[in-house]
């Protein structure tokens, strides 16, 4: 099997590592470059746990080989809150909105929601309904999500 | 009791949960998360079949692939003397169960050897070369097959599981059947789903100095977890430290640790290494814990008015071949007459083994009575012709009535079914959509509205280790409080709840609590979630707790300021004389006494700012309750099921925090709606699982959801702090609220509903060659 | 659920990307979006020795009017699609099937070229492709040859390519300016594979049916044509069409699964009942 030196712009730094071709991004993620917050929970790319932002788009971690992200810039979770701690403003309002419960689905819903914003920063409710589709949460019934999706359309604090 | 100063400061209000800044910003600390030095990684060896003999495993070529440490079957692991907990709770009729399969497999998925490797892509590839020869034998997958087919464990004479049981012959009830007006029968096919917690099952064993272990493992309690891990592994109970920080849900499959969880671990202790394995989605869907699988067949005797004189149930479980802990049949017959007036009750209740993946609680796995009953309702007010609300109306229990000890034993007391439902109805407006319901048949539209009205049994005082938790709360020299407790989340939010109640019942700020869970090193022993207790024991234990710390601190702080702890008020983390706020100690500067200077302290009194509290309440059950109505569109072209409207109108209690609670019923219900639409595990003849992905086993999307209107009541239980729990019920009331809206919905075409979950091809064929009733 | 170990070898041109291809005797396979294949290697149900990643060969990208219609390089994603002006003013339905294609996340790498070469039977695109006429252009070491729809599909997953072979480009055919297209699923949830699925594409001149064709999918084991009733709508004024009698016709042309999601039996009656409405749907809103 073949591997491959990459370099990926990890939440603004740049990472190098050797990785097995087969080894998923989310793996080189969470298992080479330590950042655990991008979760696993389908490795089939139905539920969105694992999305990612690559370069400015949301993508599915797990339907992406590492290899793939040399030369890219990727951000996760931990890539999101300000370097003086305060929250982004999905990750402000998916509190307000207590979209959370046991947060395992929550990084995942939190990049593709940052992803949409940096698209378009007065996105339409139906588009950002459209983008959680993509989601599967067991826990909160979607509630909190909904609200969220309708607080920061239009570009609304 | 005493005073609880600024009693409602905090809790009753909307806090921002605690947990949420780690878990928005990926610092949360799943099992999978934490990092662990030289860990390695397991992957099973599965059987592909669902019933045979191990004829041969041959692993040797694996054993020499790269990165592999061990390869092991049951055999090896004998040196280990390990206690696998018996499946399906204690009695006759138990099949033998090993850490892996022991000479023969009894489901698809059954683990047959499990592969140590430096990781999983490495352990995947390893597993997939170990070659075993199976001697196929015919399987029996569902119920009808078990009655009638070979056992499902060769050791055993029939699939008949532990816990069967039926009343006695009871001639006045049938008596009661025999002169009623009106007799109904129903009947519910309820097909399996699976838990699908998002995060599947999860374990690192870590190997640690002699003797200890500590064990990271997605579960419902650290503190059961080390309990049963060091019972399987004969380990000192202090050697063993599970934990458990963050948890991606579990709705009653992470009980206890499953086959695999301990598997690993003996796989570290053989090995003196670190190894872990996270469940993925493939094994999550296939191999962990099923719920619900049940066949009822039920049915009411009524009187001329309408009113209920008696009811009976028969109830067949499918438990696969394994199944964790016990079945619940025994509380679906208990509760099937609900808040109603029952008379009398008759049940029949079988649970049988199968070749299919094990059988686990599953959110309110006693749920079957509701969904029986509330269903039937509906039926018998069809066929009386009268309406649902009426027919509850007539029969639901009052205020008056409590307490009102039901006919199958336990006793109704502060609840409010007739409230909530009158609540629900008006806010879903029963008469304004009886007339749009009218003009959209008229137009061949099927729009539809159920309702469902309940009792749920929270904190089984009595059942075990559901009766109790414990709170462990100090004040540090910081003045920082920091309580231990053995509640647990894996969404719950009990880390702000608690610290809700907490500050509430010390007087100090919020912020100043912190409230350690998930660690069985910490905090004492308990159950942890499940059963819907959290807020009961988890806040009465911490209530209790903090009235002897508050009554000390008191002590110092009325000794320190001349004055007497009845003239002492808390509040805000500052205690004074009561009318005078300007005079105050801190509590900080009291704890400080406490640790720090002896000489300060009141003669004689022990130092520090300690307490432990262990609360088990005086009612063997505390009730919550609810109503919910829904409204719902059926496209009766394609049997499509779109849900308009939710209301949900609950009464727990005293409400800690309402969004957390909100959250609680939101989950339940939206599993619901999933259970009654989409969810099924099914199975083929030959017992192979046909839904491996999450594209085959359907959960809810947040389009298939609508935006649920509450309303609360809040009638306290005669407990400390008045709370009732509330985990549970959304997955207990959503599903016949649903159904009952769907089956109304289609009421002219003259069809009753009997499978869950009502896929659209089911609703379909029923509907086949029916044409609409006149629309009235 | 992690892929089998396999090489990568990731191409800058098509020269680069279709040597290996050939070399590989079909154990070498593309690796286009991804969005398929990594879930089939997450379930080991693939076992390639080499994947060439085709993510960075410029000339698969691009679209462009050409003579008779619009070319879409075979690389183009999903989301280019569902957004891209010229494909939204010439091949409308494209872009209207995109939208029930996945979800957000995996449009942004799901790509046209891959989606068809799939041949997944309930997908939207391969369905598009054939109701509309598409031609493939796909090309190895040996050279190009251009496929049409109609002989593209031969089964579940199975499509007329060679192993050796990479699509490069999909044009399809305009339609011309009043032509009118209809892309409708039934789906248990939304972002699911059809249960039942219906593209259906139409011109109508002076009140009468001069074109039409009609594509099924998720009702076979591949995309259907239902040319029974193609041919009895063509050259009928459509105030005389007969729906109900078209639906049976246009049913009768599929052979729809069984599986754990519907029947058959299902799928037939519902594809009967969805087809006038859409039919109609398509029909009256044009000439
Ligand atoms: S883990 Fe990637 S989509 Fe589920
Ligand atoms: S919060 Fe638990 S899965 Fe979404």
């Amino acid at each position: 099997m073949s591997e491959h030196a990459i370099e990926v712009i990890l939440n603004g730094r740049p990472v190098r590592a050797r990785v097995e071709s087969r080894r998923t991004l989310g793996d080189f993620l969470r298992r080479d470059a330590g950042q655990t917050g991008t979760h696993l929970a389908c490795e089939h790319g139905v539920c969105g746990a694992c999305t990612v932002i690559v370069d400015g788009e949301a993508v599915r971690s797990c339907l992406m080989l590492a290899v793939q992200a040399d030369g890219r810039k990727v951000t996760t979770v931990e890539g999101l809150e300000a370097s003086d701690g305060s929250l982004h403003r999905v990750q402000q309002a998916m509190q307000d909105a207590y979209a959370l419960q046991c947060g395992y689905c929550t990084p995942g819903v939190v990049m593709t929601l940052a992803a949409a914003l940096e698209a378009n920063p007065k996105p339409t409710e139906p588009d950002l309904m459209e983008a959680l589709s993509g989601h599967l949460c067991r826990c909160t019934g979607y509630q909190g999500m909904m609200k969220v999706a309708k607080r920061l359309a239009g570009g609304g604090e | 009791m005493n005073d609880v100063p600024n009693a409602t400061r905090f809790v009753g209000q909307r806090i921002p949960r605690k947990e949420d800044r780690r878990l928005l910003t990926g610092h949360g600390a799943f099992t999978d998360d934490v990092p662990i030095a030289g860990a390695l990684e397991a992957c099973f060896v599965r059987s592909p079949i669902a019933k045979g003999r191990i004829v041969r495993v041959d692993a040797a070529a694996a054993r020499q692939m790269p990165g592999v440490h061990a390869i092991y079957t049951v055999a090896d692991f004998e040196p280990l003397n390990a206690v696998v907990a018996a499946a399906g709770g204690q009695g006759v009729n138990q099949p033998r169960m090993g850490l892996l399969a022991i000479d023969d497999v009894r489901f698809v998925g059954d683990p047959v050897a499990i592969v140590v490797a430096d990781n999983r892509y490495l352990a995947e590839d390893a597993a997939n070369a170990v070659l075993v020869d199976y001697e196929s034998e015919d399987a029996v997958v569902t119920i009808a097959q078990a009655r009638v087919g070979a056992p499902a464990h060769r050791e055993l004479d029939n699939n008949l599981g532990v816990g069967a049981r039926s009343a006695d012959d009871d001639p006045e009830l049938d008596a009661l059947f025999a002169k009623a007006a009106h007799v109904v029968s129903h009947t519910i096919n309820h097909r399996r789903l699976t838990h699908a917690p998002m995060e599947g099952r999860a374990v690192a064993s870590v190997p640690t100095g002699a003797g200890e272990l500590t064990v990271y493992v997605s579960c419902q309690s650290p503190q059961q977890m080390a309990r049963f891990i060091s019972e399987a592994f004969n380990l000192p109970n202090a050697n063993v430290r599970a934990i458990a920080k963050d948890v991606g849900g579990a709705f009653g499959q992470k009980i206890s640790p499953g086959r695999e969880e301990l598997s690993v671990i003996a796989a570290s202790l053989m090995l003196r290494r670190p190894v872990k394995w996270a469940e993925d989605r493939l094994e999550s869907l296939t191999c962990a814990y099923t719920g619900r699988e049940q066949e009822a067949h039920f049915k009411m005797a009524f009187d001329a008015d309408a009113r209920i004189l008696g009811g009976h149930i028969e109830l067949h479980s499918n438990v696969g071949a394994y199944p964790a802990g016990i079945h619940a049949n025994a509380l679906v017959t208990t509760l099937f007459p609900g808040p109603y007036r029952v008379a009398r009750n008759g049940f029949k209740s079988e649970v049988w083994y199968s070749n299919t993946t094990g059988l686990a609680a599953y959110r309110g796995p006693w749920a079957m009575e509701s969904l029986a009953r509330e269903t039937l309702l509906d039926v018998a007010a069809r066929q009386i012709g009268i309406a649902p609300e009426e027919i509850r109306a007539r029969n639901l229990i009052t205020r008056e009535d409590q307490p009102y000890r039901m006919c199958t034993g336990p006793v109704l007391d502060h609840v409010t079914p007739r409230e909530t439902l009158a609540l629900a109805l008006k806010k879903i407006d029963v008469a304004a959509f009886r007339e749009e319901q009218a003009e959209a048949r008229k137009k061949g539209r099927y729009i539809g509205l159920g309702m469902a009205v309940y009792v749920e049994p929270t904190t089984m005082a009595t059942a075990g280790v559901l009766s109790s938790e414990t709170a462990y709360v100090r004040i540090e020299p910081t003045g920082k409080v920091i309580a231990m407790m053995s509640t647990h989340s894996q969404g719950h939010g009990t880390e702000t709840t608690m610290a809700q109640v907490i500050a509430d019942s010390l007087g100090v700020p919020f912020a100043d609590v912190s409230v350690v869970e998930g660690d069985s090193s910490r905090g004492g022993f308990g159950a942890g979630a499940g059963g819907s207790r959290q807020a009961v024991l988890g806040g009465g234990s911490a209530r209790l707790a903090c009235q002897k710390l508050l009554e000390k601190l008191k002590l110092v702080a009325a000794h320190v300021m001349n004055s007497q702890p009845e003239f002492l008020e808390v509040a805000d983390g500052k205690i004074s004389v009561r009318g005078e706020p300007e005079v105050f100690q801190t509590v900080k500067q009291i704890a400080q006494i406490a640790y720090l200077t002896p000489s300060r302290m009141p003669p004689g009194l022990e130092l520090g700012l300690e307490s432990q509290a262990r609360y088990r309440p005086d009612t063997p059950i505390i009730f919550s309750n609810a109503s919910h109505a829904c409204t719902v569109e059926v496209d009766v072209e394609t049997g499509l099921v779109k849900i308009l409207r939710w209301v949900a109108v609950e009464d727990c209690g005293a409400i800690i925090n309402p969004s957390v609670v909100e959250g609680q019923i939101a989950g339940g219900v939206v599993q619901g709606i999933g259970e009654v639409l989409m969810e099924d595990m099914a199975y083929d003849d030959l017992g192979n699982p046909r839904a491996a992905t999450f594209k085959d086993y359907l959960t809810p999307t947040i389009h298939d959801v609508p935006l649920i209107e509450y309303d609360h009541l809040e009638t306290p239980a005669k407990n400390e702090g008045g709370f009732k729990g509330v985990g549970e019920g959304g997955a207990i009331i959503g599903p016949p609220t649903l159904v009952n809206a769907i089956a109304d919905a289609l009421a002219p075409f003259g069809v009753e509903l009997t499978q869950i979950p009502l896929s659209p091809d089911y609703l379909l064929k029923l509907l086949e060659g029916r044409t609409p009733a006149h629309a009235g | 659920m992690k892929p089998p170990p396999f090489d990568y070898f990731a191409a800058h041109d098509l020269e680069e990307a279709l040597e290996p291809l050939a070399e590989g005797g079909g154990d070498a396979l593309v690796l286009a979006g991804g969005q398929t294949l990594l879930p089939l290697l997450a379930y080991r149900l693939a076992a390639p020795t080499l994947l060439v990643d085709i993510n960075g060969v410029a000339a698969l990208q691009g679209i462009s009017r050409v003579g008779d219609g619009v070319r879409i390089g075979a690389m183009t994603r999903q989301a280019t699609i569902l957004r891209d002006p010229i494909i939204a003013a010439q091949t409308p339905g494209l872009a209207m099937a995109a939208r029930f294609v996945g979800h957000t996340q995996t449009r942004a790498r799901g790509t046209l070229g891959g989606s068809l070469s799939f041949a997944e039977p309930a997908a939207e695109f391969p369905a598009t492709a054939l109701a509309l006429g598409a031609r493939m252009e796909v090309r190895s070491r040996d050279g190009a040859r251009t496929l049409e729809a109609d002989e593209f599909f031969l089964g579940p997953y199975t499509t007329a390519m060679a192993p050796d072979e990479i699509m490069t480009s999909v044009t399809f055919p305009d339609w011309g300016p009043d032509a009118r297209v209809v892309v409708h699923e039934v789906a248990r949830r939304s972002g699911d594979f059809a249960l039942v699925g219906l593209v259906m594409a139409s011109r109508v001149e002076a009140g009468k049916v001069v074109r039409t064709a009609i594509s099924w999918f998720g009702m076979g084991p591949t995309p259907l044509r239902s040319l029974q009733a193609e041919q009895a709508m063509t050259g009928q004024a459509v105030s005389d069409l007969d729906f109900a009698a078209l639906a049976e016709l246009a049913v009768a042309d599929t052979d729809p699964p069984d599986d754990i999601q519907a029947s058959a039996h299902y799928r037939r009656t519902v594809a009967r009942r969805i087809f006038p409405r859409l039919a109609r749907q398509t029909l009256e809103a044009v000439g």
